[in-house]
Parts: structure tokens; sequence; C-alpha cells
């Protein structure tokens, strides 16, 4: 599904990834692990196109990542970072904001759906009508995940997601994840719950292969 | 009625006033003295000049010379608006060029063929004038809108790339960057039109009032010139937004870094565009 074929990517001089290659299936929960410089947020970069590979292939679904195909893996993938900027207004706004994108036309951001979600993740019921600008950064990151999952997609780029939680709320959100089976999962995280979760792959990406 | 000459030694007494900004700016330390005397020296010299300029413009009133000088506004408004934005003028200029001209024109047609009308679309006094005070606003208004434009999707890359992210089209995810351009650009043009006649007597009532026409004359004047410069610069405005984008963004969406002429921005270190 996802597979990177001798990717290099280097910037100001500086190479970052050198020689990558990998592939992922549908259904993987895959957790890119090395230290901080090591690559991990380009990996996210580069298959969103935000950064141009100097040499080598990435392939998404069977495409080649290219400025055609790149705004069809936009509208496949939930990206979430780990210092998510959700702008300013109302959570509510933001929602809208969202719904409204042509490429979430046909989705339904139904009320139940979203009510499950914040019980889920302990956000409060009224974070509707919160300032953005009013949020905490763990309550940010779980609002973000909420976003992700309504937008009933079913590949994930989850970028140190859980940094700003505590152990609990970190513990659900690997949780609520893997227990997807469908979804596929690239996740970057130094955090160890997500690196002893069960039936989760590790990519060594200092090593540039997979952990035994 | 007779406008009253002023003589070169009466214009010379004018200069005194600048003597208040230069005893303030020496009581408060300004240091505006040097480029009070290089502004005021250079707009001198320039008004001069383009006086002796004008005036054969006026008595020639030919065609093509007129055009080839509304052309060569058109180019300063240009580079002024292009130097004073963040961005590199090569990037932008062509689209600048273009849009600047687009709006002017079709504006200046507009009331020399359908509002006034006159015979001869082309005459000096209408086309010189009338496009000198389009571009002098469609100016303020594009430094305003570029450089309002760039920098917030600049500042604002992390949302931007993350709109970007959640499948949103370039156009959705510029779209709010546009509309707060084209209103900051606006701004000092809706403002100044809300205030006309009751805070200021603007630059052309009160030339053509001095020059000895009725003022219900110069108010109808006032008014068309108003309504055509919100116009010319709404259109300028957008249209050097929208026809800047192919230069400045890849195909990616993803605004290029190069395009900047202070290269040390926080994405430069960040990601490369593109």
């Amino acid at each position: 599904m996802i597979q990177f074929k001798n990717v290099d990517l280097s910037f100001n001089g500086k190479k970052i990834i050198n020689n990558l290659s990998f592939e992922i299936k549908q259904g993987e929960k895959v957790v890119f692990s090395g230290k901080s410089g090591s690559g991990k947020s380009s990996v996210f970069n580069l298959l969103l196109g935000f950064t141009d590979p100097d040499s080598g292939k990435i392939i998404f679904k069977e495409k080649h990542v290219d400025e055609k195909s790149v705004w069809d893996v936009r509208k496949d993938v939930a990206y979430i970072d780990q210092d998510v900027s959700l702008g300013d207004g109302k959570v509510a706004e933001l929602f809208n904001f969202v719904s409204g994108l042509k490429a979430n036309a046909l989705l339904d951001f139904n009320e139940r759906k979203f009510d499950e979600l914040l019980t889920y993740f302990e956000l409060e019921k009224d974070i509707p009508d919160k300032d953005t600008g009013d949020l905490s950064g763990g309550e940010r990151q779980r609002l973000s995940i909420v976003i992700a999952i309504l937008l009933k997609r079913d590949i994930f780029f989850l970028d140190e997601v859980t940094s700003s939680l505590d152990g609990h709320l970190k513990q659900k959100v690997v949780d609520y994840f893997v227990a997807e089976k469908e979804w596929t999962c690239l996740v970057n995280s130094h955090d160890s719950i997500w690196l002893d979760s069960p039936g989760v792959k590790i990519f060594d990406l200092e090593e540039g292969k997979w952990r035994p | 009625m007779e406008t009253i000459d002023l003589s070169v030694f009466s214009l010379g007494l004018t200069f005194l006033l600048l003597a208040v900004p230069v005893i303030l700016s020496l009581v408060y330390g300004l240091g505006l003295i040097k480029s009070l005397f290089y502004s005021a020296a250079r707009m001198t010299i320039q008004l001069v000049l383009i006086g002796i300029f004008l005036k054969y413009l006026f008595l020639w009133n030919n065609a093509l010379i007129n055009l080839s000088w509304l052309i060569v506004m058109i180019c300063v408004a240009v580079f002024s608006a292009v130097k004073s934005s963040a961005v590199k003028i090569s990037k932008i200029v062509i689209p600048c060029f273009f849009s600047f001209s687009i709006a002017t024109f079709a504006v200046i047609m507009y009331l020399n063929i359908v509002v006034i009308p006159i015979d001869n679309i082309f005459d000096a006094r209408y086309l010189i004038v009338l496009g000198g005070m389009l571009l002098g606003n469609s100016l303020r208004g594009n430094i305003v809108g570029i450089s309002t434009f760039y920098k917030n999707i600049r500042n604002d890359t992390k949302k931007y790339l993350y709109v970007l992210s959640l499948g949103a089209s370039r156009y959705e995810a510029l779209l709010p960057y546009i509309r707060e351009s084209i209103n900051l650009a606006l701004k000092p043009t809706l403002a100044a039109m809300a205030t006309m006649g009751i805070v200021a007597l603007p630059g052309m009532m009160t030339g053509v009032i001095l020059g000895g026409a009725d003022p219900e004359v110069a108010i109808k004047y006032q008014i068309m010139i108003m309504v055509a410069i919100v116009t010319s610069t709404i259109i300028s405005v957008v249209l050097t937004i929208l026809m800047t984008l192919p230069a400045c963004f890849s195909r990616y969406g993803v605004l290029r870094q190069d395009v900047f002429i202070n290269k040390n921005g926080y994405q430069n270190k960040r990601r490369k565009a593109k």
C-alpha cells in the first residue's frame, strides 16, 4: 500500500534520509523509531508532498506520489501533527471548516459519533464552544485525533500525537488505533506505549530496517 | 473664477512650514531631517519635471504618447508595489504588471466610454489624470495585499499544510488568506470613501475647485473617481494574488520559500518546498 524505494532526502546540504526503502501493507501499524533528526517527520512530509525527495520513488496505493496524485493521497489519509495548528476561533467553526471542504462533503460529522469520541478521549462536551486558543496542548492533540477519526479515512499518519498526554490517555489513544484492524497507521513516537504495543511493527530509521 | 497662481517666491514660502517637522525632529531625536529634505527635494524636482512634461503631453494630446506614458506609470507603480513586498521582484513583477494594466485600463475605458463619455478616449486629461489616481490607490492596496497574503501564509505554514492534509484543494486552503488580504488592502480606501467630504476634501476635488470649476461638478467627478478607485483597487489586488500563485506555489500546493527576499523564515529551516 505504501512503499519507499531508495529514497534520499537532504536539506541545506545535510542528508536527512539515506537510501530509505520499506513497504507497508494495509492494516499494518508501523512505528518509526529513531532519534531526533533521523527523518521521522520527513517520511510524512514526503508522503504528503510537503517535501521533495532528492531521488527514489514513493508509492501510495500503487501510484507514484507526484504533483497530480498527491491531492488524492491527502484525501485518503488523516494526518495529525504533534503540534497541530488549529488556527483561531471556536472549535465548532473549525469543524464547520473541515466539513465544508469538498473532499469531506459526503462525510457525516454526526453528533453521536462525535459524542462517543469526546467521551472516549475524555474531552469536555462543551468543547465546540471553546476557542481553539484556550485549549491545552493535550486537548489540542485529542481534538485533532477526534477530527482525524471523523474524517472516516483508513490510513493515519500520527506524528508524536501522544506527546502531551499522560500515561492513561496515551494508552487509550494507542488502544483505539490498534483495535481498528482495517486501519493502516504510520506512527512517529518515542513513547514506549506505542513501541511495546502488541501487533505493532517497528521500523528503525537510523538503521533503515525493520526491528526483529 | 480665476485660480490665483503661486509665484516661485510664494512657493518658496511654503517650504518654511518644514521648519516645524525639523524642530520636532530635533526635539524628539526623530532623525527625520535628512529623509525629510531628501523627500521634499525629490518631490519638487519630480513635480517640476512632470509639470513640464504634462504641459507638452496635454498640448500634443497624441493617443500613442498618452498610452505610452500610462504604461510607464503602470511600470513605476508595479515596481513600487513589488519592491515594498517581502517577495522577490523577479517572481511577481510580470503578473503584477498584467493585473495593474487590466484593472486600470478596464476602469478607465468604462469611465471614458460609458460614464463621461468623451470622443477621444485616449485624451490626456482623462487618461493620464484618472490613470494616476487609480494607480496610486492600486499601488497602496497591492502593497498591503501582497505583503499580507504571502507573509500570513509563511507565518501560518503549519496550519496551511494541515488544511492541505485534510484534503483541501489549493483554492480552499488559500481562500482564508485571499479574503484577509483583500479586506486589509481595501480598508484604507473604504475608510477614506466613508469619510469623504466630512473629514477631508480629496485631492481631485480640491484640484478641480481650485482650478475654477463649479463645486457641484467637482463633487460629481469625486464620486465617480472614488467608485472607480475602489473597483480598480479590488480588481488589481485579486488579479495580483491569483496571477502570482503559479510562480510562488509549487504544483503540490506548497509555498516556495525561495520567493521571499528574507530567507531566514521559519519554514526554510523546517521544510523544503517542491
